[in-house]
C-alpha cells in the first residue's frame, strides 16, 4: 500500500480528531504537500458540510411551539390499553433483563426436571435383588430403577452349586 | 442562572413539566435532525420526532444519569427512526425536493446558475447515496455530522464499540465519495 493510500484510509479520523496526537500530525503534514490527499480530505469536507447544511436548514423550519404541543397531546392523552402492554413489555423483556432472565429460565428448567426425576417426598419403586436363574448356583444381581428398567449389574455362580432358593422342579441346563 | 440538563431531568423525575419541556426546546432540533438523516420523508421524521420525545418522558424515571441526556436521548431517537424507517415506504424523493425549494426560500440559489444546478445535483445524489446506506451506517455519518460527536458517544448511542463506529464511518464515507465522485 503506497503512502497515499496509507494515508487516505486516516484522513477521516483525522478530520474526525480520533487519531494520536503523533499519527495526526503525520497525516497533517502529508496533506498538506500532497495533492491527491488535499483533494481527498476536500471531498470528505464537502460531504460533511453538504449534509450537515441539508439537515440544519431543514430543522430550522421546525418551529417549537407546535412541536411541543403535538408532544404534550401525546402525554396528556389515555392510551389504548395494547399500547400500554406494548410498552411495558419493553421495558421490561429489555435486553439487559433479558441477560439475567435466560440464565434464570435455564436454571428453573432443570430445577423442574430434577425434580420430576426425584420426586420430593414421593414413593420411589427402585431396589436390588438377588435371584437365581437356574439350579446350578448362577445368580444374578439386579437393580430395579422402576416398572420398566431393569439393570443387571453383575452375574456369578455359587462355588458350592448351592442355592437356596432353586425349586425342586427346576430343570438342569442353563437358562440363557 | 442556566439549569444544566441533569438538573432538569431531576425536577421532571419530581413531576415538574415545565423542566420537560426546557428539554425538548434545547435538544428537539436536533433529535429532528438526526431523524430525518435517518428517514426519507420529513412529515414522517417530525412524527418520530414527537413520539422520541414522547417515549422519552414516559422512561425519565427510569433515567439514572449512566450517560449523558442527549446520548440518552439520541438513542431513544435512532432506535425509532430504525423502527419506523423499517415499516415506511413514503416516496424517498420528498426530502430532496423540499430541500430544494428550502434553499430557494433562503435565497442561497440564483446567483451563479451553473453553481446552482451543480449543489441542486449534488443534494439531490446526497439524499439517494445516503438512502441507500444501511440504517447503521446512516446513524454513524449523521451522528458524527450533526454534532460533531466522538466514537465514544457514538458508540454509546448505537450500543456498539468505537472500533464499530469507525469502520462504519470509513465506510459509509467510501461509499459516499463512490456514488458522489462527479459532484465533489
Amino acid at each position: 500500500m503506497s503512502q497515499c493510500e496509507t494515508i487516505q484510509e486516516s484522513i477521516g479520523r483525522w478530520l474526525d480528531g480520533e487519531l494520536p496526537a503523533t499519527d495526526s500530525e503525520a497525516v497533517r503534514s502529508h496533506v498538506a504537500g500532497c495533492a491527491d490527499c488535499g483533494a481527498a480530505r476536500q471531498r470528505l469536507e464537502k460531504i460533511q458540510l453538504t449534509l450537515g447544511s441539508m439537515l440544519s436548514a431543514e430543522a430550522s423550519r421546525l418551529e417549537f411551539s407546535p412541536f411541543w404541543r403535538e408532544v404534550q397531546r401525546r402525554i396528556d392523552e389515555k392510551r389504548p390499553w395494547h399500547e400500554e402492554l406494548i410498552d411495558w413489555c419493553r421495558s421490561t423483556f429489555s435486553a439487559p433483563r433479558l441477560a439475567w432472565a435466560v440464565p434464570a429460565a435455564i436454571m428453573l428448567v432443570l430445577g423442574f426436571l430434577s425434580l420430576a426425576k426425584w420426586p420430593v417426598g414421593g414413593e420411589t419403586n427402585n431396589y436390588a435383588s438377588v435371584e437365581s436363574i437356574d439350579a446350578y448356583g448362577r445368580n444374578v444381581a439386579l437393580l430395579r430403577d422402576d416398572k420398566t428398567k431393569t439393570t443387571i449389574i453383575w452375574l456369578y455362580q455359587n462355588p458350592e452349586g448351592e442355592n437356596e432358593n432353586v425349586e425342586e422342579t427346576a430343570k438342569p441346563g442353563p437358562a440363557f | 442562572m442556566e439549569l444544566s440538563d441533569w438538573q432538569l431531568v431531576e425536577k421532571c423525575q419530581a413531576g415538574d413539566a415545565d423542566a420537560f419541556q426546557e428539554l425538548v426546546s434545547r435538544y428537539h432540533q436536533k433529535v429532528f435532525m438526526v431523524i430525518l438523516g435517518l428517514m426519507r420523508n420529513r412529515e414522517d421524521a417530525l412524527e418520530v420526532a414527537q413520539e422520541t420525545f414522547f417515549r422519552a418522558f414516559r422512561k425519565i424515571k427510569s433515567f439514572q444519569g449512566g450517560s449523558s441526556f442527549y446520548t440518552w436521548i439520541y438513542r431513544i431517537a435512532v432506535n425509532n427512526a430504525i423502527d419506523a424507517q423499517r415499516k415506511q415506504k413514503r416516496n424517498p424523493l420528498d426530502f430532496h425536493e423540499s430541500m430544494d425549494g428550502l434553499f430557494e426560500a433562503r435565497n442561497e440559489v440564483g446567483k451563479d446558475p451553473f453553481s446552482d444546478v451543480h449543489d441542486r445535483e449534488l443534494r439531490e445524489n446526497m439524499t439517494k447515496a445516503i438512502n441507500e446506506l444501511t440504517p447503521e451506517h446512516k446513524a454513524v455519518i449523521v451522528l458524527r455530522t450533526i454534532e460533531g460527536m466522538s466514537y465514544k458517544d457514538i458508540g454509546e448511542i448505537l450500543g456498539c464499540s468505537e472500533g464499530t463506529v469507525m469502520s462504519r464511518l470509513h465506510y459509509a464515507r467510501k461509499k459516499l465519495q463512490d456514488k458522489l465522485s462527479d459532484f465533489l
